[in-house]
């Protein structure tokens, strides 16, 4: 029982967690650094800044990266322990699946550092393993930073009109955006279902019945979350929308935006030069 | 000139092709005209308004607006479906579903902004509509966060923004406060004018008298029966129990409990 509420406690607060975290845009409107930099600037830079990560195959490299990332964040308002309780919740799921594996020596064979006997099967780790998961980690922490950093400073609108001016086409950028309400949707709706149902049968159900209650809702779910989100659709047509990003000022770009620019860039070339020429 | 807006002949309409929804829908709506659309739960009213709303379109049937027929195809017209959709403004039943912006502020200026509206322009509607609603304070808060009568004015606002002569209104008052309820009613009362078309699904007796000149009833077959004043409908108590819009209630009156028809309207309450 105990347990169970623990559980529970911990589902209902990851839901609400995501909720508040994905679709708070109260940093995007916040006053700081990066708040204030053209979107088309700032998106590009960060791109390149995950790009840098990716090919300096540095661990190094990485972390200085990681470093101005943080350092970007705290420029901009943003409250650390928020920012990376919602970077690191993505790494365990991405290191599980790719780097504790690498890191033995079935999956990466190489110089054993630490050997450990568990039921009679040897797993050794390796250094190749070791700096591979390393690297591995580092380049997912990197990169996810980034991209929630952007995502979290640049208001919801703003950010589907990059995408436009990148190119990205009409059809996809309005997809996404009813992904982004669907979402929002989605969990509000399992939120209040569990709270309908917790009314009605209160919290210790029976396993069997528990499962069937947890069947049925999957169903309905789905469908119910299918109609609410035409009728956004509706109620969206109805406000004339022809699924183009409107904005409510223009974007434009300042000597900030490219002195920026250019320091980023400046940034990047010199790490990758670092790194090619082997001295990190 | 011609002053009807919207002119439906035998408009029939079916979810998916099985469960229908309007089974022949006569209307004739003018111009500075205040409609009130009645009927009981699944009588078919929010699937009325967002027909007017040019945002399904009949099976059968035909719907006119501006004199033009409403179907897909008229939509696609990208000068008609600008004219229409700016012309006209609903206000869902549900406001969960109706605000999908970051914030309230975006919610409002989100119609504008698709319409190419001049700054200008923009600026002064938002700062009215904003005084007029009394949510100066919601601003910057998250529409999805709001209390039920705070994201209905929010949703109100934001279809005030685009400026529509025509405003369609899906049960305004359900799940407002009678304070609130009485004000909105107000409000209407005070916004409407002659060239401001208003049409409200409701059944809130409590308001008909002033936000409506005309009542439509629609019945559980999905057809309308009744157009009338909203006076000589008051009057007919019969009638209205007959299609769920009243009920009788058990009452006690000097501690003798007794059964009578009862609408909740105190002015239609007598005893002696
Ligand atoms: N998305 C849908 N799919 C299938 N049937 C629907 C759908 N929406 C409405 N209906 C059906 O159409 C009929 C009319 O529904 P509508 O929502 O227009 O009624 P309403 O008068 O607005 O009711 P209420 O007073 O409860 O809001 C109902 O019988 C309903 O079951
Ligand atoms: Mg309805």
């Amino acid at each position: 029982m105990r347990r169970n509420n623990f559980v529970e406690r911990s589902l209902t607060g990851a839901i609400s967690f995501l909720k508040d975290s994905v679709f708070a845009d109260e940093y995007a409107s916040a006053k700081g650094f990066l708040q204030s930099l053209d979107p088309r600037i700032k998106a590009f830079t960060f791109v390149l800044f995950v790009v840098t990560a990716i090919l300096a195959k540095s661990a190094v490299i990485c972390l200085i990266l990681y470093s101005l990332c943080l350092a970007l964040a705290c420029l901009s308002g943003i409250h650390m322990g928020f920012f990376l309780k919602r970077t690191w919740i993505f790494i365990p799921i991405f290191s599980l699946f790719i780097a504790i594996p690498a890191l033995f020596s079935i999956f990466t064979p190489g110089e054993a550092i630490f050997t450990m006997d568990v039921a009679g099967l040897k797993f050794i780790i390796t250094r190749q393993g070791l700096s591979g998961a390393v690297l591995f980690v580092s380049r997912v922490v990197t990169a996810v930073s980034f991209v929630v950093l952007l995502s979290i400073t640049t208001r919801h609108f703003a950010l589907l009109k990059v995408l436009r001016v990148f190119g990205v086409p009409q059809i996809f950028v309005m997809t996404l955006g009813m992904c982004y309400r669907y979402i929002y949707l989605f969990l509000e709706i399992i939120q209040n279902t569990y709270l309908a149902i917790k009314s009605r049968v209160g919290t210790s159900l029976g396993y069997k019945k528990g499962q069937h209650i947890v069947a049925w809702n999957m169903s309905s779910l789905w469908q119910r979350s299918y109609y609410l989100n035409e009728e956004v659709y509706l109620a969206m047509l109805s406000r004339g929308y022809t699924g183009e990003p409107k904005l409510s000022e223009d974007l434009k770009s300042g000597a900030r935006d490219w002195a920026w620019l250019i320091f980023s860039v400046a940034v990047s070339a010199f790490l990758l030069m670092a790194a090619g020429r082997g001295t990190v | 000139m011609d002053n009807t807006i919207f002119r439906l002949q035998d408009v029939k309409f079916s979810y998916l092709g099985r469960y229908p929804a309007l089974c022949g829908i006569d209307m004739e709506i003018v111009k500075g005209q205040r409609v009130a659309v009645m009927g009981a739960n699944g009588s078919g009213k929010s699937t009325l308004l967002q027909m007017l709303d040019g945002l399904l379109f009949p099976d059968t049937g035909t719907i006119e607006a501006f004199g033009r027929t409403l179907n897909e195809k008229a939509f696609t017209d990208t000068e008609f479906n600008r004219y229409f959709r700016s012309k006209v403004g609903l206000v869902f039943q549900s406001s969960d579903v109706q605000l999908f912006c970051p914030t309230v502020k975006e919610e409002l200026l989100f119609g504008p902004l698709q319409f190419g509206f001049a700054k200008t322009e923009i600026r002064s509607a938002f700062d009215t509509i904003v005084g007029l609603l009394d949510i100066e304070g919601l601003l910057d808060r998250m529409p999805h966060q709001l209390s039920v009568g705070e994201k209905r004015k929010v949703a109100i606002a934001s279809v005030l923004m685009i400026l529509p002569d025509i405003i369609l209104l899906d049960e305004p008052t359900a799940g407002l406060d009678p304070r609130t309820s009485r004000e909105l009613a107000n409000f209407l009362a005070r916004y409407h004018d002659e060239n401001k078309t208003i049409i409200t699904a409701t059944h809130d007796l409590h308001i008909i008298e002033e936000i409506a000149d005309i009542i439509y009833v629609i019945d559980q077959n999905r057809k309308i029966i009744r157009r009338g004043s909203p006076h000589e409908l008051l009057e007919d108590t019969a009638f209205l129990e007959e299609n769920n819009l009243i009920h009788s209630h058990l009452h006690r009156h000097e501690g003798m409990p007794h059964v009578h028809k009862h609408d909740h309207l105190s002015h239609y309450h007598h005893h002696s």
